[in-house]
């Protein structure tokens, strides 16, 4: 058995070196299909952590109230009744919203200073954080600052729409991003509670009040109680955040691992048809190979051995180009001048399962060729020129 | 146990589909003792290739009785006819039908291989053993496209003697070389009758050939007749006067009475097969008459 496996493969071996140019492009197919799996995998797995930690940072807060038309319009006292609900901890009024600097959109948030550090997990780089009455100045994420290309005690000018004159505000710290996939979503631009309701002008209004709860379990019941107190505005427990965004994740993941498997499948019939071609040049020598005794499984085997070995060889150059394509994508992104951080995690498992693939996909579309060759007849294989 | 081969009323038809019936063998008995070298002649499409496969327990009989070396393979599923092929049987074909991806050494290896009667070591030295049986000691690494045909021939020649079987069966081995090379194959084969008491049965069209073996068995129409059929000498090749003449003009009588049979036939076969049967036997007329003119000539000319 071992022995007919060695033999199968050193016949591989040279019938795929004999057949270069065939090899070559069915060996092509299946990097094509296997780097895909892998740069996408790699990717989608990077997205979903970048979605994670994000999330986490940002919901600092168990709850988000937000207004009903997303607009920066619940009444700031509102907070007060709220806080006396059982269960909650503390609750936290900012204004986000999206401001225009040098005509690229930012979503800022306004927070009270002392407050921000209850749900901003933040690290300082350069200068220092907000203060109270801090309300010309600005904190800004190493990301965003350079972007913008200042760095602290330079000024940068917000307006409420691209080309509007607007308002100044000092940089006087510079923090660390905090995880982010998108300048929509990443929240890495501060400005005080009052400051953002003076530039906004909406004095005692707030777009979202942030809840912190005495107890995480406690959720439901407490969102259930805010949702009959305000029927109106929209209550998001960080749960059904985290199963919407989930929810987006795996479609996301479907889709991809869609167009992976689509191009494993190109790769897939470029096997077949590469062993079903060798299989049929081959007949004679099948018949031959029966003759002197082979079974079936000894001409199966010599056959699969080929379409696994063009697998194999396919499958780890499609984990390099793999990787390479991540980096691509990155490149690409980058040059698009997109600020969208895609994190690459070359995890063994991805690579592994790139390889398991591969040879999944050989060993199946290679098994209907060579269990045709297996079943040939040497009588009538022997019997034609 | 003296007879390796025991046919009884073996009869092989193939099935072409839409009721239309080939009688390959036509109930065949034959018994070939051990340690025999045995001749099969006859014309195209008479069934000796049938035969040989039936014996070599590549095909299987419609009906009879098949005993090799004792045992009944009549009715053996296909992988105990596989394993009976590699312990018992060496083939030898025209076209040699080496592998062409492997060298002559790989080559002789593969039925060792399936075998798995002999250790790793033992299988590289008995390869290299039997090629130099052969005289090939100086091809061990050379594939099949980088030697000639009698070359070739005699690597399937060590092939067919891997696993030391108990019969040699050879189908027309001289067919695809010139009459040189193939008289050194036959002297090979009929050498390792003489020395290892090998059993050997060769389809061959070539009478002067057929003569080294101790027996010669006359096929016709899918039957084994006792002799070939009476000559009756024409005029024209009436110059022709030895053993030769007589053997070619037996030849040259079959093909004549195949091809009558084969008009008889003609509705009973497909148009496909009996074009190509048809197509066989005038070759072969063709062929036989080429070599009787020049031996005609080399006699007028002495
Ligand atoms: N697989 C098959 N299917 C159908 N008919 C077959 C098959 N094999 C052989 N035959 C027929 O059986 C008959 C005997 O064929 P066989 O090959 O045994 O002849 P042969 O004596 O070896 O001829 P040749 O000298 O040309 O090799 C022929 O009529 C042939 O057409
Ligand atoms: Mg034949």
């Amino acid at each position: 058995m071992f022995r007919t496996a060695r033999f199968a493969f050193t016949m591989a071996r040279r019938s795929i070196t004999r057949r270069k140019f065939r090899s070559a492009l069915t060996i092509l197919g299946i990097i094509i299909g296997i780097s895909a799996v892998v740069s996408l995998m790699t990717l989608g797995i990077g997205m979903r952590s970048q979605v994670e930690s994000t999330l986490n940072e940002m919901l600092g807060a168990g709850i988000i109230i937000n207004s009903g038309t997303y607009g920066i319009d619940i009444p700031e006292h509102v907070q007060s009744y709220i806080s006396q609900v059982p269960g909650v901890n503390k609750s936290i009024p900012i204004v986000m919203s999206m401001v225009y600097i040098s005509n690229k959109p930012y979503t800022v948030v306004g927070i009270d200073p002392v407050q921000a550090s209850e749900v901003y997990q933040v690290t300082l780089e350069d200068g220092r954080g907000l203060r109270q009455g801090d309300d010309d100045a600005v904190v800004l994420d190493s990301t965003i600052a350079s972007n913008l290309g200042v760095k602290v005690n330079d000024t940068v000018t917000f307006s409420t729409q691209a080309g509007g004159v607007g308002k100044t505000f000092k940089v006087i710290g510079i923090i660390r991003p905090m995880a982010g996939f998108g300048q929509f979503v990443s929240i890495g631009c501060f400005i005080t509670l009052d400051a953002a309701q003076d530039f906004f002008n909406t004095h005692d209004r707030v777009s979202s009040i942030l809840i912190r709860l005495d107890d995480p379990n406690q959720g439901e019941q407490v969102e259930a109680i805010l949702k009959q107190m305000f029927p109106d505005a929209s209550i998001l427990s960080q749960e059904e955040i985290m199963s919407n965004i989930n929810q987006v994740m795996s479609t996301i993941d479907g889709v991809l691992l869609g167009l992976a498997s689509i191009s494993l499948m190109v790769g897939a019939l470029g096997i077949m048809n590469t062993i079903m071609m060798s299989v049929h040049e081959r007949r004679r020598e099948i018949g031959m190979l029966k003759a002197v005794g082979g079974e079936r499984w000894h001409v199966l085997i010599i056959f699969l051995s080929e379409a696994l070995l063009i697998s194999l060889i396919g499958g780890v150059f499609g984990c390099i180009f793999g990787l390479g394509g991540v980096y691509l994508i990155q490149w690409f992104v980058k040059t698009l001048g997109l600020n969208i951080i895609v994190p690459l995690l070359i995890s063994p498992q991805i690579l592994a399962l790139g390889l398991i693939a591969a040879l999944a996909v050989g060993s199946i579309a290679g098994f209907y060729p060579s269990w045709k060759a297996a079943n040939v007849r040497p009588v009538e294989a022997l019997r034609y020129e | 146990m003296s007879n390796v081969v025991e046919l009884r009323d073996v009869v092989k038809t193939y099935d072409l589909g839409d009721n239309i019936k080939v009688d390959a063998l036509r109930g065949i008995n034959l018994t070939i003792k051990r340690g025999e070298f045995v001749s099969i002649m006859g014309p195209s499409g008479c069934g000796k290739t049938t035969l040989l496969n039936i014996i070599g327990g590549l095909d299987s009989p419609t009906d009879g009785q098949v005993i090799i070396d004792g045992i009944d393979i009549t009715h053996m599923s296909e992988g105990e006819l596989a394993r009976i092929r590699r312990e018992k049987i060496g083939f030898i074909f025209q076209t040699f039908n080496l592998v062409p991806l492997l060298t002559a050494l790989e080559n002789v290896q593969i039925p060792m291989i399936f075998a798995g009667r002999f250790s790793n070591s033992e299988i590289k030295e008995r390869a290299i053993e039997l090629l130099r049986l052969v005289g090939l000691e100086h091809r061990l690494h050379h594939r099949p496209t980088q030697m000639s045909g009698g070359e070739q021939q005699r690597v399937a020649i060590a092939r067919a003697l891997a696993n030391e079987p108990s019969i040699i069966l050879a189908d027309e081995p001289t067919g695809n070389v010139d009459r040189e090379t193939g008289w050194k194959i036959i002297r090979l084969i009929k050498g390792l009758n003489e020395t290892l008491g090998q059993t050997c049965i060769m389809v061959t069209h070539d009478p002067t050939i057929a003569q080294i073996s101790e027996r010669i068995i006359y096929m016709l129409d899918g039957q084994i007749i006792p002799e070939p059929p009476k000559l009756t000498i024409n005029p024209s090749s009436s110059m022709l006067a030895d053993e030769r003449r007589q053997m070619l003009l037996a030849e040259l009588k079959w093909l004549e009475a195949s091809i009558k049979g084969l008009e008889v036939r003609k509705n009973r076969l497909n148009q496909e097969s009996y074009a190509q049967v048809k197509l066989g036997y005038e070759k072969q007329l063709e062929r036989l008459k080429k070599v009787v003119q020049e031996e005609y000539e080399k006699r007028r000319s002495k």
